[in-house]
């Protein structure tokens, strides 16, 4: 690589930056390093993350954990079929001493919210959150309030278990900027989440003890402060993205439109995602400027919740993930 | 008393003659249709119709009787079943069995639409009956019908549209490659090309180093690894992506063995560097 903005002292810092947080969070979570960037990528770029994964797989304490070591507000919402939109957004309630109604803002005011089991919401509520994502500003009563920047929703879906959930629909996945499959550990990995559970120890409170969690090893002191993050941000908006990128990605979301398998193919949205989550990829690997491998990287986790299939491709089977696999293999044959 | 019994009787005479004013007399009719004559006066005792005989060219029936002073008023009808004239008269008979006499002749004339001497009303037409069987013949015609429908769907013009439209071979990875290389060596590519470009030399080195199947991004990150894809695929990346390419890439030199690329060059190497240079 040549002399470029990766060598000056800004991007260096910044780099050292995003490499703490990864080692801090690696320290806690085992093993999700790509969700870790994920979630990186999501907090860089102002985008939205949704983690669909089977209970288990740490997605709680993995954002409890970036939350910690940027300084960022972590709120965590566990939606639930009776959840009303005041419970997310706040309502003016009514001050029995002075007689007067006083606005009580609700959880969303954070900079990370963890909405944990969006499906089990009603739509009512899901709309209220997805609205707040959008225009990133909440209405209680007559009045309009600016929610916290930066301000990132993660949030959260068991693939299984369907019964009493509400499916999102294409148009409200769409505000997510990335939806994450996540995998199970491999045995390597899983046997050393046993290990450190293994060593937790106790912990003291008052005359009794408790078991420590995860969560009791997360350290209250951050690794930088959210001008940091800010500056990070600045960064990926100097990331060079080449007229040959912006071509692959036109190409490759046309060809989601056009596929005789899919009914419905990406959106514009979708390619603004895939660029915008590619340079702060870019970043996290240390460069100044996008290559086709973070297009492919991240194709699937931009790209996959945006499709959805005929009848008839799913009468014979096919996969959203398959056809994908087969446009991203047709591109460079 | 006696001027009471006047009324009675001038009353019961006004009502019978409005009666008679109002009632049928119908002394023509056609054969076999009905008809009628009331409020008739006849003289005598009460009368009966008489017993019917078989071959009586008028049947006649008695409807109603009413006294009528010291005679009898009735309501006849009769159907004639002979052309003539007849007296009804005669098929009256005495409710008390004494004969019948004193009562004038009831004359009726029948009438007919047939011709004289015709008894029977025309010759019936023959009909063709309607068709009780023959379906098997139907359904075999009907098959034939379908089965040569079929055919013509499945096979009529398809030997004809297979001559008008002959398969175009899809041009390969080199005919593809080779004009964008010439392009991009000449400086006439925009950015469409030079993108094409990158995308058929990744898709060169999938081929030759057997990673067609394997997802794009592991693919991606094979061409890395090796020695000679890797490096070219660096140069190309910093050439096209960068935001100020190094100067020392040569492009011509870089793409020169994709210009006389061949079909055999790219079949997949195994146990051997796929060198392209040759």
């Amino acid at each position: 690589m040549t002399a470029s903005a990766t060598s000056t002292p800004r991007f260096a810092e910044t780099r050292e930056f995003l490499q703490q947080i990864r080692t801090r969070v690696g320290k806690v979570v085992v093993g999700q390093d790509v969700v870790v960037e994920r979630v990186l990528i999501a907090m860089l770029t102002s985008g939205h993350l949704l983690l669909q994964g089977v209970p288990g797989l740490a997605k709680t304490l993995l954002v409890a954990a970036v939350s910690k070591t940027v300084d960022l507000a972590f709120a965590r919402i566990q939606f639930t079929i009776d959840l009303l939109p005041s419970d997310i957004v706040g309502s003016d309630v009514l001050d029995q001493k002075t007689h007067e109604f006083r606005t009580h803002k609700g959880p969303i005011f954070t900079n990370l919210l963890l909405a944990d089991e969006i499906n089990r919401a009603a739509p009512k509520v899901q709309s209220a959150l997805l609205e707040a994502m959008q225009e990133r500003r909440v209405t209680i009563g007559n009045q309009t309030y600016p929610l916290p920047a930066p301000f990132l929703v993660i949030a959260t879906q068991n693939p299984v278990e369907q019964a009493g959930t509400f499916e999102l629909p294409e148009a409200q996945l769409d505000r997510f900027m990335l939806l994450h499959r996540l995998e199970y550990l491999t045995p390597a990995e899983e046997k050393e989440v046993l290990r450190r559970n293994a060593a937790l120890g106790v912990r003291r409170d008052g005359k009794g003890a408790v078991a420590r969690t995860e969560f009791d090893v997360l350290g209250d002191q951050a690794v930088g402060s959210s001008e940091k993050l800010v500056q990070a941000m600045e960064d990926v908006q100097q990331v060079h993205v080449s007229e040959a990128f912006l071509e692959h990605c036109v190409e490759i979301v046309n060809r989601t439109r056009k596929h005789p398998r899919l009914e419905l193919g990406c959106s514009p949205r979708a390619g603004i995602s895939l660029v915008k989550a590619s340079r702060a990829r870019a970043l996290l690997h240390g460069r100044d400027y996008v290559l086709p491998e973070d297009l492919f990287a991240l194709a699937e986790d931009v790209m996959l919740h945006r499709m959805r299939l005929t009848y008839e491709a799913v009468a014979e089977g096919h996969t959203t993930q398959g056809v994908l696999q087969e446009i991203l293999s047709e591109f460079a044959q | 008393m006696r001027v009471r019994r006047i009324a009675i009787v001038a009353a019961a005479s006004c009502f019978a003659a409005i009666a008679t004013a109002q009632a049928r007399d119908e002394r023509t009719a056609a054969v076999g249709m009905r008809a009628h004559i009331e409020q008739i006066v006849l003289p005598g005792g009460e009368l009966v119709a008489a017993p019917a005989e078989r071959a009586a060219p008028v049947v006649l029936r008695v409807l109603a009787t009413w006294p009528h002073g010291d005679r009898f008023r009735y309501d006849l009808e009769w159907v004639g079943l002979e052309v003539g004239r007849h007296d009804l008269a005669k098929y009256l008979a005495r409710k008390d069995g004494s004969a019948v006499e004193g009562v004038g002749p009831i004359e009726v004339a029948v009438t007919g639409v047939l011709k004289k001497g015709r008894l029977e009303p025309g010759e019936l037409e023959p009909v063709a009956p309607r068709r009780l069987d023959g379906y098997r013949t139907d359904q075999i015609v009907f098959g034939a019908l379908w089965l040569c429908g079929l055919l013509a769907i499945l096979f009529v013009g398809r030997k004809r549209r297979r001559r008008q439209a002959p398969p175009t071979p899809a041009p390969t990875l080199v005919d593809r490659l080779r004009p964008l290389v010439e392009s991009v060596a000449a400086g006439r590519a925009d950015d469409a090309a030079k993108a094409e470009l990158e995308r058929l030399l990744v898709a060169c080195w999938r081929s030759r180093l057997g990673l067609r199947d394997v997802k794009a991004d592991a693919a991606i990150s094979a061409i890395r690894a090796h020695g000679e894809a890797g490096a070219l695929l660096r140069q190309v990346e910093a050439w096209l992506h960068m935001p100020s390419p190094p100067a020392a890439i040569d492009l011509e030199k870089l793409l020169a063995p994709y210009r006389t690329l061949s079909g055999t060059d790219l079949e997949p190497v195994a146990g051997r560097e796929g060198a392209l240079v040759r």
